[in-house]
């Protein structure tokens, strides 16, 4: 199943303020989907959301485009980046989720969110028990694929009213 | 002006720092959670705290309340930097004793816009 809309709408939104205020990297949304990424992600950041709604934002995005947000945020060349990836992607999927609920809560009770937990590697994936709903957010960065997942648990899906 | 940031992200840690340097403000320390950030303040008096919310062994909102309740500590301005951003979190901090929020995503100008605020408060 898929997520609502309105949902999705809020967390393309969410994601541009982020990169727009905080990176100097512009993003192109691509229209939403199901299913699982055409290439696998090497860096996954997830946080989770427990309240009103409960679920997960997760950012996916290949290495080479989690160097370039992260030597973005820190104002250093990417050949600087060293070990500071999981901290950035961290943070990064932290204010996405952070906005995504902020905007939420304007127009319903508010949820709280997790920390965030971040894994890099290769020839990795992610499962999710299938009692869910979720839907991807593809977005181009200077042709570097990365994508924002919405995942909400069984019994609190509806759309924003 | 001598700062003191707290934040359990060095990212965010940087950001700020990067973002209180381009400001013209170069004294600044860090602390990694509320904890640290209560040594670092006992230890050595700044002009203000810049602190995140969500950190692990002391969060800020805990951080606000220990620095409010030390004399020799309770006069330093506070401004609050966190993806928090419902009503009630603003109330909560504000209680607390935080003086100003920024809310993250943030650009460089309402930090120089919130630092003013709490110094002319
Ligand atoms: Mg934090």
């Amino acid at each position: 199943m898929s997520v609502p809309q309105s949902l999705l709408s809020t967390l393309v939104s969410a994601t541009e303020e982020v990169f727009d205020t905080m990176l100097a990297l512009p993003l192109q949304a691509r229209p939403p989907v199901t299913g699982p990424l055409e290439t696998p992600a090497n860096v996954v950041a997830t946080v989770a959301f427990a309240g009103h709604r409960r679920g997960l934002v997760v950012v996916y995005s290949s290495l080479t485009a989690a160097r370039q947000i992260t030597s973005s945020m820190l104002g250093i060349p990417v050949h600087e980046v060293n070990g500071e990836v999981p901290d950035a992607m961290g943070e990064i999927a932290n204010m996405v989720a952070g906005t995504f609920r902020n905007r939420l809560a304007a127009v319903e009770p508010s949820s709280d969110i997790s920390v965030p937990t971040v894994t890099i590697g290769t020839d990795f994936s992610t499962l999710y028990s299938s009692a869910v709903f979720r839907s991807r957010c593809p977005f181009d960065m200077q042709g570097e694929p990365l994508s924002v997942e919405l995942i909400l648990t069984g019994d609190q899906v509806g759309g924003l009213k | 002006m001598r700062f003191l940031v707290v934040d359990d992200s060095s990212t965010m840690r940087r950001i700020i720092i990067n973002t209180l340097n381009k400001l013209g403000y170069t004294e600044c320390r860090e602390a990694g959670n509320g904890r640290e950030g209560l040594d670092a303040l006992t230890a050595n008096p700044v002009d203000i705290v810049i602190t995140d919310w969500n950190m692990p062994e002391m969060s800020g909102v805990e951080f606000a309340r220990a620095v409010r309740a030390n004399d020799a500590t309770k006069a330093v301005p506070i401004l609050m930097v966190t993806t928090n951003a419902a009503e009630g979190d603003i109330v909560e901090a504000l209680k607390a004793g935080v003086s100003n929020y920024v809310v993250k995503p943030f650009t460089p100008a309402t930090i120089k816009e919130k630092i003013e605020a709490v110094l002319k408060a």
